[in-house]
């Protein structure tokens, strides 16, 4: 495994490409991690995380013109609602503090989290990654999918939020029309960084040594055939979230529907409203006062619509993953395949 | 009364004239109301104001002194305690107060705690002497009372402005506070008061005596001083009493009472012209006395006439001499039935009069017709007895009732002449002349009807688990027997209308529908011969009460005008039918009465009956084996959780807001009594086996569908109470054994099942209960084989090619041919994807079943479809003016040019024609191109799962493995076949093809299927992106 890991992993490449033309005007373009920050985190979640349970950690590094280089991490502990007042700043701080005692980069990078058959996109990461990006402009969302990884590639990716997403969210307009001027839809909400992994030449000489003496049987979980748990699994997960974004339409639904309910009502008064004054000037009496029309019809409230756009996203990702796994596992089938017919 | 002690040794007058004075003032209303002609409402209500009063004072006099003991001896959390006690009291007395003002003892003891408590507060000393308890008591009670003292300031000013006698011993100042209280009253109090005095001196000894012992004990003699006062009340409570405990006191003291009545009144005139004299000024007084006295006579009167029922005093009911003849005796009847319903009438006592009466008549010789009157009298008094109609009789009491009727049956039956008739006038009545008929008003069958509700009363009151209630239950023999007489008595001729003779059957029946008729069942089962008491052999002389309940039932089915007695009729025919597992004859009988259609509007009797028919009806096809109509008659009465309550069992526990208690009591009467019960565990277990045997295969069946239905929603909350145990320990309530068995009958296995259901706990809790228990038994095992094999198929027939029935028929321990029926069943029904192969007796499963992963597939396709019509609503209100959506319904759904997407006409889901649903014309299983079989069609029906054409699922081919019809097909995504046949999901190409997933076509599908079918009016010209 260490010696797959060693090669660059890059992103897929649709998504890629989608996310080319934003990376442009973004200060970082290119990631490089440590491998021991890639162990760090996998480590981390086969400790403390289990099932739909995500794992948190702090990245630290360095950006280097556009490239920005993660060194080092740490985790962030687990805590429960017994110790309410732990205060996880003041924790962040400490540990630094104490990491740039023993001389590690001390600069903080962005954080990354752990998920659970890619359902990652939400709400919370958005608010974090936004606060991160705010903050620290450099700062990236490294998404590590410990199931992938298990089925045998390991899968690591790092997102950014894209600028048009910051100036909404700092503006905090997430009305339709906002998010129509923005020109944002889901596909714009993150971009995803290139990463690449690297290790010292000191490691690979360790790395090339230990593979000679190793003795482990290597392991063929890339091999495994078996598709029908993980594809039921994502299809669950993906039918959760079109339920989710049905109902998020039929709000949008009734929404709409009362506003042009409303605005037809606002048209009959004014114009009931006119006729009379109309006949009052015929009749030489004054025109009624103009009331206050918005006033007595209050528009109702616009959904937001960011949720939609995150289930959008979200919806976006599972369909990625699951093509993704698709078409992977229909190359293992025809290599199955294959290798029986000639067997045989 | 301790003064009757003391006072043992005076004169018989002193006694009497007692005695005399309680009669006139003890309110006891029962002498005031009898002389009707000469009660006078206002003095009435006076009366009963005095007495309120004099109660409410007594208390506060209590409370008062025990604060002042408390005061003695420094106890300030008692003195606190009584205070608010005494407020309260005070509080509560407020409505005489507010007539009588606020009675100076209290207006004292308030001064003399205020004054007590400042003392204790200054005294600093003291105060550190206190434990902690006082001083907080004393701080508080301080603070209290002195807001409580601010309402009465003025009072208290002028009490302590003219402290009366403060100085005085604490016995005197009782006694004066009482004279004085009464001062402020009424002036009727005070002629009391005058009256007591004015007997005080002139009987010195009793009073000498009370003052010796006032001086020996302050306590005492102070209560005795109460008594004195509140004199009236006692001997009012007694004579009460008196009234109660027994006619034979009463007797007694009204035999005195008689004895010393002339000179009483002589004594009380003398009296009265003392009081005169000695109290000129209150003349309106007197006048109140006088008629007092007067009333007084009158009372007295009254008692003698109406209290002397003793036979040997009857000549005291009839003048001596007088001829006793049928007219005297009728109105002396009619005399004592004045009083009848009167306030305060002796009820008892009426009837030991009505009684007398009788044997004076039987002696007499005055003939049947007098004595059938009275005994009817009588047996209506018995029932009077109770005032209230919520409680019931005494079980004595009515076993007289019972005897009475008994008695005045054998009379009618040995004497025909005599005609009784609720409506034959009172003055048309013939009671003397024996050459007529006699002819007498009342209603035999009423009593009747009235002695059996009175009974089903005692019942629900009794205990049922106590001896009482067998002993009660024993006089049902009784209660039928004279059912049955007075049924032979109206059968005859002339005496009874069909009304009346409807009325009766239905008491019959009522007393027979809902007893198991053993002899009956066991003369069915051929066993008479093993009679095994005489009371049997007896029993079994009888006909069957099959043959009873017919010929009652039919008769009012052809007579009865009322519908009630009807409807009744029939649901106790049906219970009968449906006891004795005559399970055709029950149902059709409840069908063919509409019953179910109307009965909510019965009442509430009516609809009780109505749910315990249909409970044992649904027992019935149970023990029939009809399992789907066992849950379905029970089905109504468990759903609710209220089975309780729905059967008349009892009342569940509920709270107040739901119920007053006048409900609770309305409810409480109707509760059948407990020997009617049916075993509420027998039910819900039955219930519960039913819907395990329907609901386990259909749960396997329907596994992945998507919109599954429950069939019994009790049952799956029994199974989600028993998954959410946390620790499963060997089953214990029937229910959890219900539970356990149905978890083996979900993996087919049907012997753990089987032990579940049916073992010594269950036996012992449920079955056994069924009178023919083996038959029961073996009709459950039956059926659970049989349901663990369809679930058994339903389950892993994916995991089979194929499976031989032979060894279906030993894992089920089934004969052959039932297996066969039973696969064969499954079959035609669509249930099972499978054929049989003759030869050798295999069962061939075809694979057609979805995996799960397409189920996934398909569940998702569906709620992508709903999220794309979503989605058009919003795309429809944006692209019309505002009015375009209201007006969708009257344009007919939108955009239908091509049957697109409008649910209402063509192409939904649910519909036949390409629906999802498995019986569609032309898709399903089976479609037209070669059924089951893999190659071609397949599981895909035509017209796929969308709409018109191609769609999601192509139009030829399917999933078909082999691809044979496809070409090629498969994965590989050649044209046509496979998994992307044709204008299939990814259009004209197939996965990697042309079209393309993201591509131009995309979606849309080849060849004009799919989405685009349905909206070409603009929507992807648009903005085909967005899609």
């Amino acid at each position: 495994m260490a010696s797959r890991k060693e090669s660059m992993s890059t992103p897929t490449a649709p998504m890629a490409s989608t996310s080319s033309g934003a990376t442009l005007d973004s200060p970082v373009k290119q990631i490089q991690i440590e491998g021991l920050v890639v162990l760090k985190m996998i480590k981390h979640y086969q400790e403390e995380g289990q099932g739909t349970e995500v794992v948190q950690g702090v990245l630290l590094g360095l950006v280097v013109e556009d490239r920005l280089e993660i060194t080092n991490c740490f985790p962030f502990p687990q805590h429960t609602e017994d110790d309410a007042d732990f205060d996880e700043v003041q924790y962040q701080m400490e540990m630094m503090r104490s990491l740039r005692h023993v001389n590690i980069d001390h600069l903080h990078v962005g954080w990354y989290q752990s998920t659970y058959y890619g359902s990652f996109v939400s709400r919370a990461l958005l608010d974090s990654q936004f606060s991160y990006q705010h903050a620290i402009e450099e700062s990236v969302v490294l998404i590590y999918d410990p199931i992938k990884t298990a089925q045998g590639s390991l899968s690591l990716k790092a997102y950014r939020l894209t600028p048009k997403l910051m100036e909404i969210c700092k503006e905090k307009d997430f009305s339709a029309e906002g998010l129509k001027k923005a020109m944002i839809g889901f596909e714009h909400m993150f971009e995803e960084v290139p990463i690449v992994i690297k290790n010292s030449h000191l490691i690979n000489v360790l790395m090339w040594e230990l593979e000679e003496k190793s003795t482990v049987a290597d392991k063929h979980e890339l091999l495994n055939l078996s598709s029908s748990n993980h594809l039921e699994k994502s299809l669950q997960l993906l039918m959760d979230r079109v339920d989710d974004m049905s109902q998020d339409i039929v709000k949008y639904n009734t929404y709409s529907r009362n506003l042009s309910k409303q605005q037809q009502q606002k048209h009959q008064y004014t114009q009931r409203r006119q006729q009379e004054n109309a006949q009052r000037q015929t009749r030489g009496e004054p025109p009624l006062p103009e009331e206050d029309i918005s006033k007595m019809f209050k528009p109702p409230q616009p959904p937001p619509r960011m949720d939609t756009l995150l289930i959008a996203g979200q919806i976006n990702n599972y369909c990625q993953n699951v093509k993704e796994f698709t078409s992977q596992n229909l190359g293992k089938l025809f290599l199955a395949e294959a290798l029986q017919g000639h067997n045989s | 009364m301790s003064r009757f002690f003391a006072t043992g040794s005076d004169s018989e007058s002193e006694e009497s004239s007692s005695a005399d004075e309680i009669t006139p003032k003890a309110p006891g209303t029962t002498f005031t109301k009898q002389s009707l002609l000469l009660s006078d409402d206002e003095e009435d209500t006076k009366r009963v104001v005095r007495s309120a009063k004099d109660k409410r004072f007594e208390e506060l006099t209590n409370l008062i002194k025990t604060i002042r003991n408390a005061m003695k001896i420094r106890d300030m959390s008692k003195c606190l305690e009584e205070f608010e006690q005494l407020c309260r009291a005070f509080l509560k007395s407020k409505t005489i107060v507010d007539k009588e003002g606020v009675p100076p003892f209290y207006i004292r003891i308030l001064a003399d705690l205020e004054d007590y408590l400042n003392q204790l507060w200054e005294d600093k000393e003291g105060k550190k002497k206190m434990n902690k308890n006082n001083a907080k008591a004393l701080s508080t009670l301080r603070q209290k009372i002195r807001k409580y003292n601010r309402d009465y300031e003025t009072e208290i000013a002028s009490y302590k402005e003219n402290p009366m006698a403060s100085a005085d011993e604490e016995e005197e100042k009782d006694e004066v506070e009482s004279g004085s209280s009464s001062d402020s009253d009424d002036e009727p109090a005070d002629a009391k008061s005058f009256l007591k005095k004015k007997s005080a001196t002139e009987a010195p000894p009793p009073n000498a005596s009370k003052f010796l012992k006032g001086a020996a004990d302050e306590e005492s003699s102070s209560s005795d001083g109460d008594n004195e006062d509140w004199d009236s009340d006692t001997s009012e409570s007694d004579s009460g009493s008196e009234d109660e405990t027994g006619r034979s006191t009463s007797m007694a003291v009204n035999f005195l009472k008689k004895t010393s009545s002339e000179g009483d009144r002589h004594t009380s005139e003398k009296k009265k012209e003392e009081r005169k004299k000695r109290h000129k000024r209150k003349e309106r007084i007197e006048e109140e006395a006088e008629e007092e006295a007067q009333e007084e006579g009158e009372g007295e009167w009254e008692k003698v006439k109406g209290g002397v029922p003793l036979v040997k005093e009857k000549l005291k009911m009839f003048a001596k001499g007088t001829e006793i003849n049928t007219t005297v005796v009728v109105k002396k009847l009619n005399e004592i039935l004045q009083a009848r319903g009167k306030k305060g009438t002796d009820r008892a006592a009426q009837i030991e009069l009505l009684h007398a009466l009788a044997n004076i008549s039987n002696e007499n010789n005055l003939g049947e017709g007098i004595l059938v009157k009275i005994k009817f009298n009588i047996i209506a008094s018995l029932y009077d007895y109770n005032p209230n109609l919520a409680a019931f009789m005494k079980a004595d009491m009515w076993k007289k009732c019972l005897d009475c009727i008994d008695e005045l049956l054998d009379i009618l039956f040995n004497n025909d002449k005599i005609f009784i008739g609720e409506n034959i006038a009172e003055d048309s009545e013939n009671l003397a002349s024996d050459s007529q008929e006699y002819r007498v008003r009342g209603c035999i069958l009423t009593l009747v009807e009235r002695m059996d509700e009175e009974f089903t009363k005692i019942m629900q009151n009794t205990d049922p688990h106590s001896q009482e209630y067998v002993d009660n239950l024993k006089d049902e023999g009784r209660v039928c027997g004279i059912i049955d007489r007075l049924m032979a008595y109206l059968e005859m001729e002339t005496k009874g209308s069909t009304e009346e003779v409807c009325r009766v059957y239905l008491r019959r029946i009522m007393h027979t529908y809902y007893k198991f008729d053993y002899k009956a069942h066991r003369r069915a089962l051929g066993l008479q011969g093993e009679t095994k008491s005489e009371q049997d052999a007896e029993e079994s002389e009888g006909e069957d009460s099959a043959f009873i309940m017919d010929r009652l039932c039919k008769y009012i089915y052809a007579k009865d005008r009322t519908d009630r007695i009807r409807t009744c009729a029939i649901l106790c025919h049906i219970y009968h039918h449906a006891l004795h597992s005559r399970w055709y004859q029950a149902r059709d009988l409840m069908l063919m009465s509409h019953l179910q259609d109307n009965i909510q509007h019965a009442d509430p009797p009516v609809q009780i009956l109505y749910n315990r028919t249909m409970v044992q009806l649904g027992i019935c096809a149970f023990r029939q084996g009809m399992i789907k109509d066992a849950h379905n008659a029970l089905l109504d009465i468990q759903s609710s959780g209220r089975a309780k309550e729905l059967l008349g069992q009892g009342l569940l526990m509920r709270n107040m807001q739901e119920r007053n208690a006048e409900q609770e009591k309305i409810e409480k009467r109707r509760q059948v009594p407990f020997h009617m019960h049916i075993n509420l565990e027998l039910l819900e277990c039955v219930y519960l086996v039913s819907a395990m045997l329907l609901e386990i295969p259909y749960m396997a069946a329907h596994e992945f569908d998507a919109r599954r239905r429950m069939i019994s929603k009790q049952f799956h909350h029994q199974l989600r109470v028993g998954e959410r145990q946390p620790l499963l320990g060997p089953p214990e309530s029937m229910r959890e054994h219900v539970v356990a068995a149905s978890k083996a009958m979900k993996m087919g296995d049907w012997r753990t099942c089987h032990s579940f259901i049916i073992n010594e706990k269950m036996n012992s809790k449920v079955w056994d209960l069924f009178p023919e228990t083996q038959c029961v038994r073996e009709m459950l095992v039956r059926k659970i084989q049989e349901e663990s094999l369809r679930t058994y198929l339903f389950t892993y027939s994916s995991v089979y090619d194929s499976i031989s029935m032979e060894t279906l028929k030993e894992m089920f321990e089934l004969e052959l041919p039932t297996v066969h029926s039973i696969i064969s069943k499954m079959i035609i029904n669509e249930e099972l994807m499978a054929s049989l192969d003759q030869p050798t007796q295999t069962v061939v499963m075809h694979r057609t079943e979805p995996t799960s992963l397409q189920n996934m597939a398909l569940q998702l396709a569906e709620k992508l479809g709903g999220l794309v019509e979503n989605n058009e609503r919003v795309f429809d209100l944006k692209q019309g003016v505002y009015g375009g959506y209201f007006n969708r319904d009257q344009k007919g759904g939108y955009q239908q040019k091509q049957g697109g997407y409008n649910r209402d006409q063509r192409g939904s889901y649910q519909q036949k024609q390409g629906g999802y649903n498995r019986d569609g014309q032309r898709g399903g299983y089976q479609q037209k191109q070669g059924g089951y079989n893999r190659d071609g069609g397949g599981y895909q029906r035509q017209g796929g799962y969308n709409r018109d054409g191609g769609g999601y699922q192509q139009r030829q081919g399917g999933y078909n493995r082999d691809g044979n019809r496809g070409g090629g097909g498969g994965y590989q995504g050649q044209n046509r076949g496979g998994y992307q046949g044709g204008g299939g999901y990814q259009g004209g190409g197939g996965y990697q093809g042309g079209g393309g997933y993201q591509g131009g076509g995309g979606y849309q599908g080849g060849g004009g299927g799919g989405y685009r079918g349905g909206y070409k009016g603009g929507y992807q010209n648009q903005d085909r992106r967005d899609y």
